[in-house]
């Protein structure tokens, strides 16, 4: 045991133990190292490889964006333009887009749609999206029809930071509907002469009344003058029966005029009372020729609705004579028109009443088919007119038989006017 | 109108015609050629009202609602009523016409019409009238006359219109031509016939009544 005692040995051998130790320390220590570079390599990675896709994503959307056929855009709550794609640009017709960045969407809108966008714009930063029609004057003076779908863009915070646009170029589908709407303005003309020619001697007779009225008054007034026995208040009250009468006649050639007229008035919010009451001015008579009662029923406070004033007349002024018509083989008691209006939601509506002895099943069918007729002398295109009228006016015409007592019940709905054509 | 024979008795124009304006400004026209005129709205306000008595004649629209112009005649004829009428139309179509006047009026105007025509039509119509009355009241007394006579006056009164002599009755009848005086005498005098002549006359009107009225 004496080299246990031998005190450098012991030294050497600590040492050595000790050295043994740091390295594998060492070792081990490295090792972590490696692991932990390792692992922050692959993180490193992934999120070159996320900061990758994001990086592709957004390439993705702004090729996209950039591609898109459709002008998108980006404004601010005062009209400021703040981003556009370059469809956009080239529909604005502007060659830079800081031509248009920066500038207000109201340079462009044209006039009389501004109000009604400047609504939709403090809609949509409410909170709320909408779509519009309107017409814009690009950089180069062209008019053009777009439509637009206005929503609200947000920020992480749901607050509304800017008013994204999808605009869309609608010319083209204007300029079709156009076509298609003047096409069908000239048929309804057409027809409505056809329906004057065929009331011819019933307005004569119309026109004779007042002028008769007219004549009697005034051979009246040279008799009582030549006489000397009238007094001057009888000649000026009998005077102002001429005044009247004239006035008569003057207001029915003016409804005639209007009505065969082949301009088309204004679409505007029309009152539904009016255009009755002109209906039956031109009607009236032949009505009364076959002594056909018409009672009016309104509806009080009757909204107003959106259209074509002579369009809506000539609907009624249709449907009244088809009645008159349906009732020619029943007693003259029983000839009788109910016209009443009502509402319905947003639509405003308008039934026409028979008490006739109605149609069969199959022909109720077929009244609006074009050509389709039950009359001698009858085109068949009375009803398939006024059905295409009511539905260019965002209604709908339909025909049932009544429900108590016989006869027809004709029954249109027109959309009631409103200030905007914004929804939710 | 200036005449006084024609204004014996006051005669009324009645006008109906569905339409205001039209019928106040024939009354306007009319009172001033001195008629009275009566403008009832409807036909049944017309029929509401005239009770048949009134004399004067009808100005009438053919075409109104409810009744019509033409409804309102037959009405007239119904109820044996002697009122002429003008018939009045705007649309004057022929067939129209044609029924107006089968119906009894006497004339058929077309608006518009000129108005010296229709003053001179109306004028006609009242003067029928008051020749219808006339003739009503003519024929009237004769009817009460007739009915006075007894069975066997009758049976004489007869063979004496029919040309027969007294021989030939008294022989007929069986009675003596004495007799047969006596009775055609007692005739004469109910029947206050003059003459002969008037006597046939009277009996031609009874039959011409019996006969339109079977």
């Amino acid at each position: 045991m004496q080299f246990l005692v031998h005190p450098p040995l012991w030294a050497l051998l600590i040492t050595v133990l000790i050295l043994i130790g740091l390295v594998l320390y060492v070792g081990r220590l490295n090792l972590n190292l490696r692991h932990s570079k390792k692992v922050l390599e692959v993180e490193i990675g992934e999120r070159r490889r996320a900061e990758e896709n994001l990086m592709q994503n957004e390439n993705h959307l702004r090729q996209i964006i950039a591609t898109e056929p459709e002008c998108v855009k980006l404004q601010t709550p005062e009209g400021i333009l703040l981003e556009m794609n370059p469809a956009g640009l080239a529909l604005m017709e502007a060659g830079q887009p800081d031509e248009i960045i920066g500038t207000s969407v109201y340079n462009i809108i044209a006039p009389e749609f501004r109000d009604d966008y400047r609504k939709l714009s403090t809609r949509v930063f409410a909170g709320e999206s909408g779509v519009m029609e309107f017409q814009i004057i690009s950089l180069k003076g062209r008019r053009r029809w777009m439509e637009t779908h206005a929503v609200p863009l947000r920020d992480r915070c749901n607050k509304v930071i800017a008013l994204l646009g999808i605009t869309r170029d609608i010319t083209a589908r204007k300029h079709a509907e156009e076509g298609v709407r003047q096409h069908y303005r000239e048929l309804a003309h057409a027809s409505r002469v056809n329906t004057m020619g065929e009331m011819a001697s019933g307005l004569a007779h119309e026109l004779n009344q007042p002028l008769a009225a007219i004549a009697n008054y005034s051979h009246g007034c040279l008799r009582r003058i030549r006489s000397g026995t009238g007094t001057v208040d009888d000649l000026t009250r009998a005077i102002e029966q001429v005044c009247n009468q004239a006035d008569r006649a003057a207001e029915i050639i003016r409804s005639l005029r209007g009505f065969v007229n082949k301009a088309d008035s204004p679409h505007q919010p029309q009152d539904i009372r009016d255009i009755v009451h002109e209906a039956i001015l031109i009607v009236g008579p032949e009505a009364r020729t076959h002594e056909v009662e018409i009672n009016l029923k309104f509806m009080p406070d009757m909204p107003r609705f959106m259209g074509n004033a002579i369009q809506i007349e000539q609907v009624i002024l249709n449907l009244i004579r088809n009645a008159v018509e349906a009732m020619s083989n029943m007693p003259p008691v029983l000839r009788r028109i109910d016209l009443r209006t009502s509402i319905e939601g947003n639509m405003a509506v308008v039934e026409v009443r028979d008490f006739g002895p109605g149609l069969p099943h199959e022909t109720l069918a077929r009244i609006f088919d074009p050509f389709f007729t039950t009359k001698m002398t009858g085109m068949g295109m009375g009803l398939p007119i006024c059905r295409s009228i009511v539905e260019a006016h965002g209604g709908t015409l339909s025909a049932f038989h009544n429900e108590k007592g016989c006869g027809l019940t004709v029954r249109f709905t027109l959309r009631r006017a409103m200030e905007e054509t914004l929804h939710e | 109108m200036n005449d006084p024979k024609v204004m014996k008795e006051r005669q009324t124009v009645f006008v109906v015609d569905d339409d205001e304006a039209a019928r106040e400004s024939l009354r306007w026209l009319l009172e001033s050629v001195g008629h009275h005129v009566n403008c009832p709205a409807s036909a049944r306000e017309f029929l509401e009202s005239y009770d048949g008595s009134e004399p004067g004649c009808l100005v009438l629209d053919v075409r109104m609602p409810g009744m019509s112009g033409l409804e309102l005649q037959n009405h007239l004829i119904e109820r044996g009523w002697c009122l002429p009428v003008i018939v009045v139309t705007g649309h004057g179509d022929v067939p129209m016409a044609v029924r107006a006047m089968k119906a009894g009026a006497i004339d058929f105007l077309q608006k518009p019409y000129n108005d010296q025509t229709l003053l001179d039509r109306i004028q006609q119509a009242l003067e029928l009238c008051s020749q219808r009355r006339q003739n009503r009241s003519e024929l009237a007394l004769i009817r009460a006359n007739h009915d006075h006579l007894t069975q066997r006056e009758r049976e004489v009164a007869e063979r004496v219109v029919a040309g027969k002599a007294n021989k030939v009755i008294a022989i007929e009848l069986g009675l003596s031509p004495k007799t047969i005086e006596v009775y055609r005498a007692n005739v004469m005098f109910k029947m206050q016939a003059h003459s002969l002549s008037e006597l046939v006359q009277m009996w031609m009107r009874l039959h011409v009544e019996a006969g339109e009225l079977s």
